[in-house]
């Protein structure tokens, strides 16, 4: 691993806390890494686990997923959903060799911007340390 | 602990007569060696080909689903009978579970609960008695096995040959059943999950290693997926083309992106049944996966498959203090 590695985390962000949490960090000028390709979505129980998977196989070298904190959500539950989820998928994710520090989950809400700062900044970290991601991302196929 | 093969035969005929069961789904011998297929019987007469052995590991709890569902003709009326199944304990949690999914119907399905006292482990088995092209049958001694074949008996330990499903299995018993076959077996003593604690041991680039070794070897040809009892979405996520969400070719990384989406959509639903592994004609260990997942859900979330037909399906519902120290 060189030392100045750039990590590549994709972030999948609920529209209703998450997304207006980073953009509360935009709009109050919080500098925070810039390895973070944030993906929209509306809910964090509408991420399929299979997103996640399919980010590292595709390039990514981190992953995080964000939404409301539990009991705010804008659909009463989803969040809950994910939790178990989610948790469940990184268990499978440890168990089969996949690094934990590649894969995180928060709760931010859309007033806390410093708190989206503080959680970006974890997980970039975190990926740093891990390194490329090499386990099974999928490689161009020569022929 | 031994199964009355005449009083088998002898509900087995009963039921089928009923009027309201459409054909029941047991075991029978097999064409050769050790094989033993499953047997769909529609009349009493066809009820003489049923065996209940230690050779009888197939979970049939997947016909339930497997059957085809055939549109039906202008005019007639859709058959709505029953179908009477044979179950041991681990295929009656299968049926418990699908009762939870709602895939099946409690009225649909006769459920004769046959007690296991524990089923061997085929490969085991033929590579100390090679298998021939004589039938061989098998029997329940005490507790070991009697391998019957070629007119000779050889008793066997029970240790040598159990499957491994059966060495950690905790509902031998049938959890619901309509018609009892036998009296209950005794629970044994369970052995620790070695495989799931040997990998657990390792760190995290060891168990990629290892599990990079098993999945390159997946010819990904669905055969674990078939033959759950619990893969029976009528469209599959992995067959999928469009999105795509895994691909088809058969590399690493796809085999990977394979057993990891397999895997953990059985989460909270595997029962341990042990048929994944079985057919896997590239022996990935894909019951460790499984096993690993179970009790992840078993000791976090408290929830358990296949055991209350009034349960909550585990991924589609949630409590308010599940755990969440994993979150940043």
């Amino acid at each position: 691993m060189s030392a100045n590695f750039e990590p590549n985390v994709v972030a999948f962000l609920c529209n209703w806390c998450s997304y207006a949490g980073a953009d509360l960090a935009g709009t109050s000028r919080v500098n925070y890494p810039s390895n973070i390709q944030i993906i929209r979505v509306m809910c964090s129980g509408r991420v399929n686990p299979l997103y996640v998977m399919n980010a590292l196989q595709q390039g990514a070298d981190g992953v995080l997923v964000s939404g409301c904190h539990p009991g705010d959500c804008h659909y009463m539950e989803g969040n809950y959903y994910a939790r178990r989820r989610l948790g469940m998928l990184k268990d499978l994710m440890e168990f089969v060799g996949v690094d934990p520090k590649r894969f995180h989950m928060s709760w931010v809400s859309a007033s806390e911007g410093h708190k989206w700062k503080e959680v970006v900044e974890k997980t970039v970290e975190d990926a740093k340390e891990a390194g490329p991601f090499e386990g099974f991302r999928r490689r161009k196929i020569e022929w | 602990m031994k199964m009355d093969l005449e009083q088998l035969r002898k509900t087995a005929a009963e039921v089928v007569s009923r009027d309201d069961v459409r054909y029941l789904v047991g075991w029978k011998q097999g064409t050769y060696g050790y094989r033993v297929a499953p047997g769909f019987i529609e009349d009493a007469a066809g009820a003489a080909e049923l065996i209940f052995s230690p050779l009888c590991t197939a979970n049939l709890a997947t016909y339930l689903t497997l059957a085809e569902q055939l549109p039906v003709p202008r005019g007639e009326e859709p058959d709505d009978r029953k179908v009477a199944l044979m179950v041991k304990g681990c295929d009656s949690r299968a049926v418990v579970q699908l009762l939870v999914e709602k895939g099946i119907e409690r009225d649909d399905v006769v459920v004769i609960g046959c007690p296991c006292p524990g089923v061997i482990d085929a490969d085991l088995l033929a590579e100390k008695y090679p298998e021939t092209e004589d039938l061989a049958e098998m029997k329940w001694d005490g507790e070991d096995f009697l391998l019957i074949h070629g007119g000779e008996e050889t008793k066997i330990a029970r240790d040598e040959l159990l499957a491994e499903k059966c060495r950690l299995c905790r509902y031998p018993n049938p959890i619901i059943s309509d018609i009892m076959l036998d009296q209950e077996v005794e629970t044994w003593e369970l052995a620790e999950d070695e495989g799931v604690q040997e990998i657990e041991g390792k760190d995290v680039d060891e168990r990629a290693d290892y599990w990079a070794e098993q999945f390159e070897k997946c010819i990904r040809c669905y055969s674990c997926r078939n033959v759950c009892p619990l893969c029976y979405c009528q469209d599959c996520v992995l067959d999928r083309l469009n999105p795509t969400w895994v691909n088809r070719s058969v590399n690493f990384s796809e085999n990977t992106a394979f057993n990891i989406a397999r895997a953990f959509h059985l989460a909270g639903r595997c029962i341990e049944c042990g048929e994944c592994e079985r057919v896997c004609p590239a022996n990935i260990p894909l019951g460790k996966l499984n096993r690993k997942l179970a009790r992840e859900v078993r000791d976090k979330y408290g929830f358990e498959a296949g055991v209350d037909p009034e349960a909550e399906p585990f991924q589609a519902s949630f409590k308010p203090d599940d755990p969440e120290d994993f979150i940043l």
